[in-house]
């Protein structure tokens, strides 16, 4: 029996009403308990900050993209390369870490649960095995199936609404791969795009060859992932992104699916007013009214840190559109039936005012909406910037004299035409962090056993130092627990273990394998009893868990 | 980590009169990969169906290993144990090992291998690095546009295949590409052009045959480079029969250009490699370009794809210095030349350094005089494992038939074990 008792430090467990009362936190064979007895392992957390694990809602650390980008870019890895020692397994860092680097420096960073957002299913095997070498941290993965053309036919077949054969197809995509839930990156664009470089511009654009919209996508496969109960609502990465002007079809597709659930990623890409080849503008601030009205519908910030990232998505046309206005490099793979990617090695800089504005809309999001458990952290890793960046995200959004003098070394015609012109008063509390960093972000993925320090949680625990420099602070937890092991100490990893795979499962008509076959062969070329990922080796350990059958 | 087991669902394939069923089989003749095929009894002799020479030959000689020694210590046979015990010792007294091939080995083999290399602190060679393979490099400086099979069967209205013979080294490319059979599902139609000086097999079959020698690759690559971005080449011979491919490229909403090694490898390969990506680049601004390599072997895919992952780095890497190091494409057989003690992994025809003694992990023996070879379990046959296809895509392959020989992945862990406790 492994007992810990965590006394002394100010607790922030806001899923639970806790806001910086000092008190204990209790953990016993991997769970929070009420209490433990006198042989219990104590950890003076006296003068530090007690959290749950963060939990990332939206990065990308696993995977053909991910791996290309690895490939891509080689010169930005060698600076700091993890060492191998009798624990640790050597790598490279970077942008975009290799994997047994990526576990590690997340959970030095005081994160136990990463959310790669964005897998090809008919790759499920590659990020499976990716993620089996990310260390320490609990995984789990979104299926792409916004341009998934099987979809599309049944979608057609029902006249372009959601259907028991929508659900179950679903269902039976989740239960082949492993993946914990589904994501749609401009749905219908990127087949556009595969077919002759084309993309959706509106919603209500008919999509060539499949009788269908953009809207009705949304509309369908929303409708079936709440139908189908899922614990984490549809994922989505709206159209046009990056583009001046695309606010106006962000608001549309959140005016689409008014009344469902839904998680919108890294809305501070979709932001933007201006006129499409123009410059750009902010529209942060009705994009945060809509969100205040309409706590169904949640989002991921993605907010862009000034520095080295990596433009790597899915949605291939941005990738394109990247690479004409002088990218060095570009690197686009498309994905048969599935979906498409695209690659451009980034740099934001201050002077730049399109990069600060971005920079600006980011903060502005967070800055304006109002309920932090509808806007999460992120920087959509390495979209934005590193997940490394998130303690100096995190001092931007506490001090506010910090954030002014950030913004005054930024370019002056784009802080101008934002909000931050004016200095925006608010800073984000300590409980407000752990909010938008763990409880909201465990909540809205469905992950009752995470994200918050309750009996019966997972003994996910991140202990900070209280330092006036939020930044420090959040750079160097003093500890990290993860299932009731402490993995992190005084800034040194001492235990290495593997982590769970989280997996949702619903429950589907078994027919629906015969509906499916009859589409594949033409499409796919892969046999269809070989696409499934039965290799226990690659999805174990994992946990399940089971959609409620009904949104 | 998986474990590839030995195992599977009977004996060898070798009844007489066809009475057994077909097995089910990924085929691990070439990076095609090829699942849909199935193992048939030809007059007692293993075959593959649909046929595929290469497929075939595969198999029938991973089928007839099991008569073969399980291990050889300098020349004769031994135990496994045996075999093991001086591999270890070999490789504990080396002062330069040296990992290589992984021309058959699956993403399983390829992890175990990698946590070798790393205490070993030796250096690892991709199989295609014994020669300069500077695609390679020439990905990581300017990026490629590639698709999956399907996209290329579906969508591309041109498919031109530069110097390379599918028909002869991935038999069922073409059919699989849907060349010779009914028009693209998503286009109008197709038409194949082949760039290449040989009357090859596949030439045979192009509506199109440009024959260009190979030393004009790279003036060719540029002269279309120029033409896509709508400027005057200079004067030469090759300027009107590109003219005439520029053409077509242009009227195809779609093109794929399929190549390999024999326009992207060897002295001049990194050039023409940049030369390819920078026509594909400069047509994607106005239709849908992407290349398709064709990587030889089954194992050649993910091996790169692991060593990325694991060490952020897709080519070979030393790990002399405790971390992964990236080995110049060019500088790879150099690096090679310094090895004593060379740990070749499911590579027919071993790694030719000089005055190095060789330990060979494989379901085949070795082309050259091995001091220790450990016959392993072949994958797809009598071992599964995951294994990419030449366009990325995952596969897991089964292990149709027994067999008494362990998978390489566990060999190579029991060796991590004994040369590194």
């Amino acid at each position: 029996m492994s007992e810990i008792r965590i006394s002394g430090g100010r607790v922030y467990d806001p899923a639970n009403g806790i806001d910086g009362e000092v008190r204990d936190v209790c953990l016993r064979d991997g769970r929070v308990v009420a209490d433990v007895g006198p042989t219990a392992r104590r950890i003076d957390a006296r003068g530090m900050v007690v959290m749950p694990g963060g939990v990332d809602i939206h990065s990308h650390i696993a995977g053909p993209a991910v791996n290309a980008a690895r490939r891509l870019s080689p010169e930005r890895r060698t600076a700091e390369p993890p060492r191998p020692s009798a624990l640790l397994r050597s790598g490279s860092g970077g942008i975009v870490p290799s994997t047994f680097a990526t576990g590690y420096r997340y959970a030095l960073l005081g994160y136990t649960t990463v959310v790669e957002a964005a897998a090809p299913p008919l790759a499920a095997r590659h990020v499976l095995a990716e993620l089996r070498d990310t260390p320490l941290i609990d995984k789990a993965f979104l299926i792409l199936m916004g341009n998934n053309q099987v979809l599309f036919e049944l979608i057609r077949r029902a006249g372009g609404r959601t259907s028991p054969q929508l659900h179950d197809a679903i269902a039976w995509w989740l239960a082949s791969t492993g993946g914990y839930g589904v994501k749609l990156v401009n749905p219908g664009g990127v087949e556009c795009f595969k077919q002759r470089n084309g993309n959706v511009r509106a919603l209500d654009d008919q999509l060539d060859g499949y009788a269908i919209t953009p809207r009705q996508i949304l509309e369908a496969i929303a409708g079936a992932v709440d139908q189908l109960g899922l614990p984490h609502p549809v994922h989505i990465h709206a159209h046009n992104l990056g583009v001046a002007g695309n606010a106006d079809v962000t608001l549309e597709t959140m005016r689409t699916l008014t009344g469902r659930r839904a998680h919108f990623a890294h809305i501070q890409f979709h932001s933007y007013g201006g006129e499409p080849g123009g410059p750009l503008r902010s529209r942060a601030a009705e994009l945060a009214e809509f969100l205040n009205g309409h706590e169904e519908i949640t989002a991921d910030v993605g907010q862009v840190m000034f520095g080295e990232a990596v433009a790597m998505t899915a949605d291939a046309p941005v990738a394109a559109m990247l690479r004409e206005l002088g990218a060095d490099k570009w690197l686009s793979h498309d994905t048969e039936v599935e979906t498409g990617c695209g690659i451009v090695p980034y740099a934001y800089r201050r002077s730049s005012y399109v990069h600060a504005l971005q920079w600006a809309i980011g903060l502005e999001l967070f800055l304006l909406c109002r309920n932090p458990w509808q806007l999460m952290l992120s920087t959509d890793h390495p979209n934005g910037a590193s997940f490394l960046s998130y303690p100096k995200l995190i001092r931007l959004l506490m001090d506010r004299s910090y954030r002014e003098a950030e913004a005054a070394r930024a370019n002056q015609r784009a802080i101008g035409r934002s909000a931050l012109r004016d200095g925006l008063e608010r800073e984000y509390t300590l409980g407000e962090i752990a909010i938008i960093t763990r409880a909201a972000p465990a909540r809205r993925l469905g992950l009752v056993d995470k994200g918050h320090l309750g009996a019966g949680a997972d003994a996910d625990v991140t202990i900070y130092d209280d330092l006036a420099d939020r930044e420090a602070m959040f750079a160097l937890p003093r500890y990290v627990i993860k299932g009731g092991k402490v993995l992190v100490q005084d800034g040194e990893l001492r235990a290495v273990e593997d982590g769970v795979l989280l997996s949702a499962r619903a429950p589907f008509d078994e027919r629906i394998g015969e509906v499916l076959e009859s589409l594949w062969g033409e499409r796919y070329t892969v046999s269809f009893n070989n696409y499934p990922v039965g290799d226990a080796a690659l999805r174990e350990p994992a946990r399940v868990i089971e959609a409620t059958g009904g949104g | 980590m998986a474990e590839a087991r030995s195992g599977g669902s009977g004996p060898p394939q070798a009844r007489a009169g066809g009475s057994e069923p077909p097995r089910a089989i990924i085929c691990a003749g070439c990076a095609l990969l090829c699942d849909d095929a199935a193992i048939v009894d030809a007059d007692g002799a293993p075959a593959l169906t649909p046929p595929c020479p290469l497929g075939t030959a595969w198999l029938a000689e991973r089928a007839a290993l099991t008569s073969k020694p399980a291990a050889t210590v300098d020349g004769a046979p031994a135990s496994v144990s045996a075999a093991l015990a001086r591999a270890a010792q070999l490789l504990r007294e080396a002062r330069r090992p040296l990992l290589c091939g992984f021309a058959q080995a699956s993403v399983e083999d390829v992890r175990a291998a990698l946590v070798l290399a790393e205490r070993l602190r030796a250096l690892l060679l991709l199989e295609v690095q014994r020669g300069p393979w500077p695609g390679t490099a020439a990905e990581a400086l300017r990026g490629y546009a590639s698709a999956t099979l399907g996209e290329v069967r579906d969508r591309s209205q041109l498919i031109v295949i530069w110097r390379e013979d599918p028909e002869r080294t991935h038999p069922r490319l073409l059919e699989r590409l849907g060349i010779g059979g009914p028009p693209p599902r998503l286009a109008p139609g197709r038409t194949l052009v082949v760039v290449d000086d040989r009357d090859t097999a596949t030439a045979a079959r192009a509506q199109l045959h440009l024959e260009l020698p190979r030393e004009r690759d790279l003036e060719a690559l540029a002269i279309l480079g120029l033409l896509a971005r709508g400027r005057t080449p200079s004067a030469s011979e090759l300027v009107e029969p590109l003219r005439e491919l520029h053409a077509r490229v242009e009227a195809a909403g779609h093109v794929a250009f399929v190549h390999g090694a024999e326009l992207t490898g060897g002295a001049g390969g990194q050039r023409r490699a940049l030369a390819l990506y920078e026509l594909v680049r400069a047509l994607a601004r106005r239709l849908h370009a992407v290349t398709l390599a064709l990587p030889i072997s089954a194992g050649e895919r993910g091996a790169r794809e692991v060593l990325a992952w694991q060490t952020g780095y897709g080519t070979s890497v030393d790990f002399a210095t405790g971390h992964p190091e990236p080995v110049l494409a060019t500088r790879a057989s150099a690096a090679g030349e310094s090895a004593d003690v060379v740990l070749a992994v499911e590579q027919a025809d071993a790694y030719a350094a000089a005055d190095a003694a060789l330990i060979a992990l494989s379901s085949v023996p070795p082309a050259t005089d091995a001091a220790v070879w450990i016959r392993t379990a072949a994958l797809g046959v009598q071992a599964a494992g995951t294994a990419h296809r030449l366009d990325g895509v995952p596969l897991t392959l089964r292990a149709p038939m027994g067999g008494d020989a362990a998978s390489t992945a566990a060999l190579l862990a029991r060796l991590t074990e004994e040369a590194v406790a």
